[in-house]
């Protein structure tokens, strides 16, 4: 049996009575970089979130590092897939970097950037127990490769769009995650800044190599080590391979609105 | 001045300056300031609950804090549960479903005959009136609530920066969101029975929003709100003892006049003017 990092088998999701991704089978090996393109509302973003535990499916069997995030139910009384128990979620949730599409904007409390990207190793340090020496270490490490260190002690809220998708970036890579859960890390980016966060992701790559699920729809602009695609439509698979072979315009004209 | 008189007065105003402003500090750093009020009438209408049960005095403290601690938690969890209505909203509901149900309650105790003082006075709250026995109460709830900040500060400086973010890094965010919630009401209970709506509004909000144009930083605008909360009190009570006015009203005027001062310095800054 080959080992996967994520292993995702019959997965149903619904919002209502509509199914919003149907999946029958998906799977990201060790050291991958998938992306997962598609248009709005094609279930990109559910995907993920179904594989970090925040959103439940009405069936189907998904392991995550070898984790079963949700699995079918032990007895055929139960109708929805089990989920994993909540200490052994939040574990699994800090081996892995997942960046939410949202930029948080509501706060109205002046953290500064380090202060943001040390979230990252707050449940790591758990509770009780302050961050280390070697947590703010990591911490300072980070926001430095990722070339923050002017910003280091300005607030959050007052850095543009760019340099807060690279703090949240480096939010999860500060939690040295085994696998890395991007939704639209270049959503409501100028160009510029678009090429720079792709550039950054493929830096990233190269330094760590490890496994990458890259949701975006901005198929266009992916990092070159993205070397397999997904793409989805209507929360079905529409096409898998290389990402030469499967995005082209004709391809995704037909599925624009 | 009768010292011995105004000692506990001063005393529980201080108190309630820096419990409140430690509390504001995450709810207005959420965003969901009227969440104070709100748990503050639910834990009215609990108190006039238990008024009709026929408690009297302190044990009407019990119902207020079940209360209180039923809408902090139904407001801090609907979120995210199939619940599609913005946290302020539910709010607003909630606030004037509890101011009705407190004035049913006052309305039925009139006709059962039964007086209703007491939950009068809980309604308008006046820090004049609190006694020794009122700052002890507040004095244990204000410690709890600091030990418990200083404790979980970590987690809780992630869940206000994003609860998403902060699962999303393995953060146990129900627990602490929960046990918060729940000193939220605890701390609110007991202040609003000694210094009414108007001034736990007035503190919850004032120095939290004051200290975040001051300065940067989750530890600073903490220590910088708290100490704020503590001038409010403090400055207001002096204020109504040397102009002998009102000292609820006056505590509320020091607060927002900082508030102002505050906004009015960082617009400076911004503009260059004084670096």
């Amino acid at each position: 049996m080959s080992r996967t990092d994520i292993s995702i088998e019959g997965l149903v999701v619904r919002a209502g009575s509509r199914v919003i991704l149907s999946l029958n089978r998906l799977a990201v090996a060790p050291g991958e970089v998938l992306g997962v393109v598609g248009p709005n509302g094609a279930g990109k973003t559910t995907l993920l979130r179904v594989c970090v535990g925040l959103r439940a499916p009405v069936a189907g069997r998904v392991t995550v590092l070898g984790q079963p995030v949700f699995a079918p139910p032990a007895n055929r009384h139960g109708r929805r897939p089990a989920r994993l128990n909540g200490g052994a979620l939040t574990r699994l949730r800090q081996q892995i970097g997942y960046v939410p599409q949202e930029l948080p904007g509501h706060s109205q409390m002046p953290l500064t950037v380090r202060e943001v990207v040390a979230i990252g190793r707050t449940g790591i340090a758990g509770l009780l127990h302050p961050l280390r020496a070697r947590d703010w270490d990591i911490v300072d490490q980070w926001i430095d490769r990722l070339g923050l260190n002017q910003l280091r002690d300005r607030p959050f809220s007052e850095l543009s769009g760019g340099e807060q998708r690279k703090t949240v970036l480096a939010r999860a890579m500060v939690q040295e995650p085994r696998l890395l859960l991007l939704d639209e890390p270049t959503a409501y980016l100028d160009p510029l800044w678009r090429r720079q966060i792709v550039a950054t992701l493929d830096q990233l790559y190269d330094q760590t190599g490890m496994s990458v699920v890259l949701v975006s729809h901005d198929w266009e602009l992916l990092p070159t080590c993205c070397r397999r695609v997904v793409l989805l439509a209507d929360g079905r698979v529409q096409a898998e391979g290389a990402p030469h072979e499967i995005l082209n315009r004709e391809r995704l004209a037909a599925l624009s609105p | 001045m009768d010292f011995r008189f105004w000692l506990p007065v001063l005393c529980a105003g201080a108190l309630s300056g820096t419990s409140c402003a430690l509390l504001g500090v995450y709810i207005v750093g959420m965003r969901i300031p009227s969440l104070a009020v709100c748990v503050a009438h639910a834990a009215l209408a609990g108190a006039v609950g238990g008024a009709l049960c026929g408690l009297t005095g302190p044990a009407m403290l019990a119902p207020a804090l079940v209360a209180a601690c039923a809408v902090a938690l139904l407001l801090g969890h609907a979120e995210g549960r199939g619940v599609q209505i913005d946290a302020n909203i539910t709010i607003g509901v909630l606030f004037s479903l509890s101011m009705g149900l407190a004035f049913l309650g006052i309305g039925l105790l009139g006709r059962l005959g039964r007086p209703d003082n007491a939950v009068r006075n809980l309604l308008w709250g006046n820090v004049n009136f609190c006694r020794w026995s009122d700052v002890y109460f507040m004095l244990g709830v204000t410690a709890v609530l600091a030990i418990f900040v200083l404790l979980f500060r970590k987690e809780l400086r992630a869940i206000m920066f994003s609860r998403q973010h902060a699962l999303a890094a393995g953060i146990p965010v129900g627990l602490v969101w929960t046990v918060f919630l729940l000193l939220t009401s605890a701390a609110l209970t007991v202040n609003f029975q000694t210094v009414g709506g108007l001034m736990i509004y007035s503190l919850i909000t004032n120095p939290a929003i004051a200290a975040f144009q001051l300065t940067r930083g989750h530890g600073r605008t903490l220590w910088l709100a708290v100490l704020l909360g503590g001038l409010s009190s403090l400055g207001g009570f002096l204020l109504a003892a040397i102009l002998d006015l009102p000292t609820g009203a006056t505590i509320v005027i020091v607060s927002s006049a900082l508030v102002g001062a505050a906004a009015w310095r960082r617009a400076r800054r911004a503009h260059g003017g004084n670096a």
